[in-house]
């Protein structure tokens, strides 16, 4: 799972991989409309729903934030 | 130190572009030596503004009150200069007819074109090959006052809402950055929109195609709707809605695949998109 995210992270914001930090957002890291297309591409390949209240700064600070979210949403 | 009227720079705004602007405006205080200042209206979950406000010690106000920021607005006696940036707060005539304000503002359109709300949503379901950007003076009637400065880019045939809207955000910081010094030396040679008194507004409430296609439509003409209300998970238009089977259902997601990606799954739908290609549509009932 962890390698499926790491990739959709490489195809749209290759610096998220390198990013060790704890607010890709406020770092310039990724920006809103990166988030919304990484979210697209989580759905897919998941298929899993990524509820709008997920969808904010604290679930996208860092690659780990990322793969943690997905696991919730894989595990509920 | 640089000519201006402008004692103070008022931001206002949310997103991408106001952050450009107000870094661009913080860079040039020291030339000019006016006072600033920024104004967040409408809180987005991923705002960088307040962090920039931080770092640079520019006094942030959070003003979501329409009749707060209306007295707040009202109070300044200086001359001031408003940048409005991806901001949807009607400025009040009596403001806009103080002669020691002007205020400037982003329409994410190519003005007289598509005024109001929504306008790469509208660009991309009317099919159009082109957009673009423009900065005006803002006066009482909406989207109405002088063209400042406009910037061009194209439609791509498979953009979708946020994306371009993002590419409009760049095009508009971009064109700021450009005529910021001729606004401020008030030599800009603005340019009348021209428009028709009837010309169409559209309204924050109004959704393509009603929010509702038939299976029967084209599915170029389905895949532009879906495109055109595209903002992610940001719920500026309700999900787009489809008869199947007697049944209403609602589209959660869709996607231009090629057909080695079809796969038979309960609730995803295929429609032929030209010769190479399937919307992949999924679905669930309302």
């Amino acid at each position: 799972m962890e390698e499926k995210i790491l990739q959709i992270l490489e195809e749209h914001c290759i610096e998220a991989l390198d990013y060790d930090g704890d607010s890709m957002m406020e770092d310039g890291i990724i920006d809103s409309f990166t988030v919304i297309n990484v979210v697209s591409d989580l759905e897919d390949e998941f298929d899993i729903e990524i509820d709008a209240k997920y969808v904010v700064a604290e679930n996208f600070k860092n690659k780990e934030a990322i793969v943690a979210l997905v696991q919730r949403l894989l595990d509920e | 130190m640089m000519d201006t009227a402008f004692r103070r720079v008022i931001v206002i705004g949310y997103g991408k572009v106001t952050g450009e602007v107000l870094q661009h405006v913080c860079e040039k205080q020291e030339e000019y030596g006016y006072s600033l200042e920024f104004i967040e209206h409408e809180v987005h979950p991923f705002s960088v503004t307040e962090k920039i406000c931080e770092e640079e010690g520019i006094p942030f106000h959070r003003i979501t009150d329409k009749k707060e920021l209306a007295a707040f607005f009202d109070k300044i006696k200086e001359g001031t200069l408003i940048i409005s940036a991806s901001n949807n707060f009607l400025f009040p005539a009596s403001l806009v007819e103080k002669e020691h304000i002007t205020i400037i503002n982003f329409h994410n359109a190519l003005l007289p074109e598509y005024p109001g709300r929504n306008a790469p949503s509208w660009v991309i379901y009317m099919g159009e090959k082109e957009t673009g950007i423009t900065w005006h003076y803002v006066t009482a009637g909406v989207d109405e006052g002088n063209i400042i400065v406009q910037k061009r880019c194209a439609v791509g045939e498979d953009v979708k809402a946020y994306e371009l809207a993002g590419k409009l955000m760049d095009l508009a910081g971009e064109a700021f950055r450009e005529r910021f010094a001729d606004v401020m030396a008030a030599c800009v040679e603005a340019k009348e929109q021209g428009f028709d008194a009837g010309r169409r507004m559209y309204r924050s409430y109004e959704v393509p195609s009603d929010g509702f296609f038939r299976l029967t439509d084209r599915p170029e003409d389905i895949y532009r709707l879906l495109r055109s209300v595209d903002y992610g998970k940001n719920d500026i238009f309700p999900p787009m809605r489809t008869m199947m089977d007697g049944r209403e259902v609602k589209v959660l997601r869709y996607r231009k695949v090629t057909p080695d990606k079809r796969r038979e799954e309960e609730g995803v739908l295929y429609l032929p998109l030209g010769k190479e290609a399937l919307l992949k549509i999924k679905y669930s009932s309302v």
